[in-house]
Formats: C-alpha cells, structure tokens, sequence
C-alpha cells in the first residue's frame, strides 16, 4: 500500500437535496430528512448524513452490483426523485469534491461522476474559499492563491510550515487526496460512552445529556490522541425500538456538534416530542418540498407515527473514523475559560427553557430594522444569510432604533381632519400626518416626520413580497416611531427611545 | 504579587495571569504592581465615556442593581461599555431588543446572550444567566415579587454581576431615566431621524442619593452616545443637520 492509490480516498458518492436549506434546519426538516435517507438506504446500509439536506455514501461497493458509478449515481438520484424530493448526485475521491460535484449537476443532469484520478483537475477552478475557512482563505488570496488548483500547485513544504496542519489538510483535499490519513488499525479498547435513562426521557433532558457524554467521549479520545471525525449515534427507546445512524462532520465534531446531530436524530425519529401536540398528525407541518411529496413510509428509524413509546432509555456514542488529534490553539487572554462558562450557563437554560429559547444575535444585512439581526440558537454555527457588509439600497439612514418589534404593532395615524393616512400607488401622501396610536396606546400628537419612503422587496417571490412606504415619525413625548404602511393599513416596526 | 494575581484570578475568573498583571500595571501607572488599586478598580465594571458622570462610581459597580425607566437606548448604552471591554452581556425578556443599535454604541454581539421569553421562572433563569454573564438586563413584570427580588440581591452580592432592571426595583443603587428629549434632523416631511438630544437624570441611595443630570447625544449621529457639549449653554439651538 505505497504510492499514490494509498493516498487517494475512497470513492465517495453525494446526494445533495437542494429544497434543504445550507443552514442546519428546523426539527421539521430534519425529519423529513428521514425519507431521503431510507431511499438511499435500499442501495447501501451505510450512509452517513452530514446535514439534513447531504448524505454520503463509499461508491465502490454498490457500484459493483448496479454495474457502474454512473448508473448508481442515477439511480439513486431517481429514486429520490420518486419520493417527490429535488435530488443532485455526485461520485469524486473524497467526501469534499463529491459533494461538488453533486452541486456542479445542478443545472442540467441528475448526476455528475469525476472520473478516477480526476478530482484535482476538477477542483481546480473551484475558488480557495470553497474549501478552507476563513483564516486559510483570507492569506491565501491576499497572496494572489484565487484557485483551488494555484493552491494544490504549491510545494507541500511551504504550505505546512506556513499554514500548519489545517493548511496542509486544506491541501491534501485540493490535491484529491485523503485529509487526514486514518489512524492504523481499530481501537483495541471501547472507546464508547452510554447512559441510560431511568426513568426514560423526552429528546430535551437526552440531547442534554448527550453533551456531557459527548465530553466525555471526546475526553477519552484526547487521552489517546485522537479525535473523530464520524459518530454513531444509538438511541433505545423504553419500547425496545432502537434507532442509528452516522454522522460524520466537515471539521472535528466537538461536544456540542455532537449534541446538535443528536437532537437531529431525535426529531427524525419521535415525530412529535412536543407534548402539546395531539397524536402526531402524519403529514403536519413539514417543509414546502415535501408538501407535494408521496406520503412514503417511515424510514428504518422511524417509530410508526402517532406512537408515543413512553421515551428514551439508553444513549450511545461510538466515535468511528479515528485520527490523530492535532490539538487546539487556546486563546491567549482565556477567553476559553470564559465561553466554557458562558457554554455551561447556556446548555443549563436550555435544559431549563429548550434549545430556541436561548439566542445569541448575528448581524445580517437588510432594508428594515428587523432584517438587521438574526437569532441563532445557543450553540448552534450559523451565519446569516444575506450579509451586513453589502451596500443596502434604500435601507433606513442610521440611527438605528434601540426597539424592534419582533412582530410589528397595529397601529393607526390620521391627518389634521382625523381621517386617515393614506399613500397612493405612485407614493403620494393624502395629507401630513397629525396624530398616531401604537398597539393600544394613547393618542399622540405628531410633531415631525419624514417620508414615504417607498420599499418594493421580493416581488419576483410571491408569498414573501413586500410593498410598503416606510415614515418615521416623532411624537409630543419625544419618542421616535418608525411607521410603515402596507395594504393600506398601518403598522409601527421600531421605536427610536 | 504571586499571591496577589492568584486571589485576583478568583474574583476574574477568565482572566490569564498576564492579563491581570497588565491589568494592575495599567492602573496603577507603574510596574510596581499594588493590589488594591486593581481591586478597587476591578469591582467597577467601564461604562461608556459619556455615563460615567452619571454613575457615582463612574462605571457600573459589581453587585449592584441598576433601573432604567424603558428598555431604550439608555438601557442599551449602559450595558454597551462592559461589553465593549470584553464582559458577556445576557438580556431576558426583552424579545424586541434593537441589536443593531446596540453593537452600534459599541456592544459585541458575538457575547451577547438572549432569552426573549424567560416566562414565570424568571428569577431562575436570570440567576443562570448571572452565573456566566456579568452583566445582564431583564424586563421585570408589573411587581416582581419581594422574594425574588431578595434572592437575586443575594446572588449578585456573591457572584460580584451586575443588573440593569427595566422597571421598578426597591433600593436600586442607581435609578436612571430620560425627562426630555428632542430629536434632530427630521422635519415636517423632510429629512430623517439624525441625533437625540436626551437629559438623563440618575438618583439613588448611597453615594448616589444626590441626584445627578445631565444631557447626552443619545444617540450623535454616529449612533454611539456622547456629551453635548452645548448643554448649560443658554440660547445655542440645536441646527437641525441635514
């Protein structure tokens, strides 16, 4: 096992369901999930889902039985498509061009196969940004490395002694080679963690604490210097149902990745954990794709719906695909120690509260003050999804206002004659604004105002359209409103105090 | 001094031994490294330039309860200079928080931490949220209960965190509120909403009992907060900027 077919990856094929959104999504899309999974399932037992929305699979073996990777590759994507689902598939060496690859289909086939030793020819023109994070891309193409083939060419010395371990895995992949070579041989010892529930739980208090136990799983591996990039996660219901699957993660799962695929997995398999929520209504509320969709049958996760198996009795995390663990970097100024204490406080209130109830904001970009900032859930990676840092057209001048209702307020203003204020389709006024009431506040007295500022947003996407003419407005009090109307009704989206 | 940045590690936690040494050289304006002047500076947490005037210790002082009279601008301010210096800001209950205009006077948004709705177990949750946060802002209900009230008191005393109240709490340190305001740069149909000349009056008990005012750009222009210079200034009218 010398030379270069000891360095190339395995064949990989990608399935990429595009009406998934790139962001890890709602409960109910991950269960929906399900459905995809169970239909590449019926090609080969081991798939391994990196998000709902993209699954893996080794291409090699099933391959050989269908006769050919191109045929797999179609075949799979069809039987997607049976279940009403847009579905790409793509074979590379390597999970990280194959998932390219299953996205470079797109437009026109079903399914994109690189050829055997293809993959650095393919990757070549892809940017460096498609590829390394942030902190390697951002040198790279400083240094005039745009593409993933300049960046391949470089000699593999340079790379590690400037970039250092994760430069030289970024280059291995860009190279269609292994990133990591896996650790030799199995672990002798179990290297596993369990608990059991007694009595069983609801999915909260488990993915609670699946993060404990996926410390301690982690633990364990950093005390042999390893990590994991792949987890099996085994779930026993207190009915005798059991439930697994593989996740495997792009970097080097921590605790709380772990933790979130867990929960992932818990939504795929109770269908409606929620206890308000009468027996689990089949089709309920599920992304629009699969609105359309054929009801299949559950997955082979799937407790039959409308079953409520008393909860969960035993979680199990088996760490698979061990490499050696290259360590981290702490900060210099402790800032570790604090967001570990920060994390603990969180994981506590979500515990407490559940897992949307504790936020942290990310900046976003947008024309109105409720598009400025997005809410992730605590612990959750997520970016928003239209950047702050692009020129906003038409966005409200600063000061931003220090109160944004999340959902706008009914409100009301008339002009000096009490009738009220409207503006025409070409953005005329009927006459200068002369007293509002906000929600069922009193009636104040406008002092000054300024508008309309005229906002046709999304026009080419109907259900989400808006046509409004925004004003701000200052009462008697001294408060500062930011009005808007729509449909010709009026609306308070953010106060100035 | 060994000592000294091992005792002060446990009242920072989070703070490396370089920091803390810096720290202390920092305030006391030499090497020589003196514990007390780093204590006494280290159970004040900063404050915006501008509100230090109003706050008797001249940044918010740990363990104690501020009020303000409305989640506004004044409430995010003085939350925005702790963060600023690197403190995690937690908010509870205020599900229409305007994060732009906070990270506008300067607060961080990657260590802020929300609970919109922390429901009727609020103590709880902002008592969890004060263990990993030193500062953290709730919207009480109408009357917060006494008892609640005294078991946070209690939790502040010992976790040295301080909290910005947006309602009524008996015996606050300091009480801020904004009397009058009036806003620049808007018209009748004209212009846009551009500054906010604000008073601010703080009073309290303690040290804080003389009642203190005073008048802030809040927000200048550029939305960050600021003294107006032409306070106490008899007949300089504010030009409408546009």
């Amino acid at each position: 096992m010398r030379g270069p077919a000891a360095d190339r990856p395995a064949r990989i094929l990608a399935v990429w369901c595009p009406d998934w959104p790139e962001e890890p999504a709602s409960r109910d899309e991950a269960r929906a999930f399900g459905q995809v999974v169970a239909a590449v399932e019926d090609f080969c037992p081991v798939v391994e889902v990196l998000r709902p929305g993209m699954c893996i699979l080794g291409a090699r073996g099933p391959a050989r039985y269908v006769g050919g990777e191109d045929t797999l590759a179609q075949k799979i994507a069809e039987a997607v498509r049976a279940r009403g689902f847009g579905c790409h598939t793509g074979v590379a060496d390597g999970q990280f061009a194959a998932c390219l690859a299953a996205r470079a289909a797109r437009p026109r086939h079903a399914a994109l196969v690189v050829p055997l030793g293809g993959t650095r020819q393919f990757l070549a023109p892809y940017p460096v940004h498609a590829l390394a994070g942030a902190g390697l891309a951002g040198p790279l193409t400083r240094l005039g490395i745009r593409t993933l083939g300049d960046f391949a060419a470089l000699p593999a010395r340079d790379v590690a002694s400037r970039f250092g371990a994760e430069g030289t895995a970024a280059q291995r992949v860009a190279r269609g080679q292994q990133a990591r070579r896996l650790a030799v041989g199995a672990p002798r010892a179990d290297l596993s963690a369990t608990v059991e529930f007694d009595p069983p739980a609801d999915a909260e208090p488990v993915v609670f604490a699946a993060k404990g136990l996926a410390e301690q799983m982690l633990a364990a591996l950093a005390a042999r210097g390893l990590s994991c990039v792949r987890v099996r996660v085994e779930v026993a219901g207190a009915d005798g149902q059991e439930s697994a699957r593989l996740w495997r993660h792009d970097g080097l799962l921590s605790a709380l990745a772990v933790a979130q695929r867990v929960r992932w997995q818990l939504d795929g398999w109770h269908p409606a954990p929620a206890p308000p929520t009468a027996p689990a209504p089949p089709a309920a509320p599920e992304p629009p794709a699969t609105a359309a969709a054929p009801s299949a049958g559950p997955g082979e996760t799937g407790a039959p719906d409308g079953e409520s198996p008393g909860g969960i009795a035993s979680l199990r995390l088996v760490p698979d695909q061990l490499v050696p663990g290259e360590g981290r970097q702490l900060g210099l100024w402790g800032d570790d120690l604090v967001s570990d204490q920060v994390e603990r406080a969180a994981v506590r209130l979500q515990a407490m509260l559940g897992h949307e109830a504790v936020t942290h904001p990310v900046l976003a970009g947008g024309r109105g003050p409720g598009e400025r900032a997005v809410l992730v859930p605590f612990g959750d990676v997520r970016d928003a999804r239209l950047p702050a840092d692009r020129p906003w057209p038409a966005r409200i001048p600063p000061p931003d206002p220090a109160t944004v209702y999340p959902v706008p307020l009914p409100a009301d203003v008339i002009d000096a004659v009490g009738a009220p204020v409207t503006v025409t389709g070409r953005a005329d006024l009927s006459a200068p604004p002369d007293a509002l009431t906000a929600g069922s506040g009193p009636w104040l007295a406008i002092t000054a105002w300024a508008g309309p500022w005229p906002v046709t947003e999304r026009w080419w996407d109907q259900p989400n359209a808006t046509r409004r003419a925004r004003f701000q407005l200052v009462t008697e009090d001294g408060t500062a409103w930011l009005a808007a109307i729509e449909r010709g009704r009026w609306q308070i989206e953010a106060r100035y105090d | 001094m060994r000592d000294g940045i091992s005792q002060l590690k446990g009242l920072l936690p989070g703070y490396s031994p370089d920091a803390l040494r810096v720290m202390g050289e920092t305030v006391t304006g030499n090497t020589a490294f003196t514990e007390d002047a780093v204590l006494s500076r280290a159970s004040v947490l900063p404050a915006l330039p501008a509100l230090a005037g109003l706050l008797p210790a001249g940044g918010l002082a740990k363990g104690s309860v501020l009020t303000v009279d409305r989640s506004g601008l004044l409430c995010l301010a003085l939350m925005a200079g702790a963060s600023a210096a690197g403190a995690w800001c937690g908010v509870a209950g205020v599900p229409d928080l305007g994060v732009a205009a906070a990270a506008g006077m300067g607060a961080e948004p990657a260590r802020l931490m929300l609970v919109p709705d922390p429901g009727p177990g609020w103590p709880q949750v902002v008592a969890s949220m004060l263990e990993a946060c030193e500062v953290v802002v709730v919207r009480l209900p109408a009357r917060p209960p006494a008892q609640a009230r005294r078991r946070l008191e209690g939790v502040l005393r010992r976790g040295g965190g301080v909290l910005i109240a947006v309602g009524a709490w008996e015996g606050a340190w300091v009480r801020l509120r904004v009397t009058q305001r009036s806003w620049s740069g808007i018209g009748h149909g004209y212009g846009s909403l551009r500054a906010c000349r604000a008073e601010v009056v703080a009073e309290g008990r303690g040290t804080a009992a003389r009642p203190r005012r005073c008048w802030l750009w809040l927000p200048a222009p550029d939305g960050t907060v600021t003294l107006d210079e032409t306070a106490g200034v008899p007949g300089v009218a504010v030009r409408a900027a546009w």
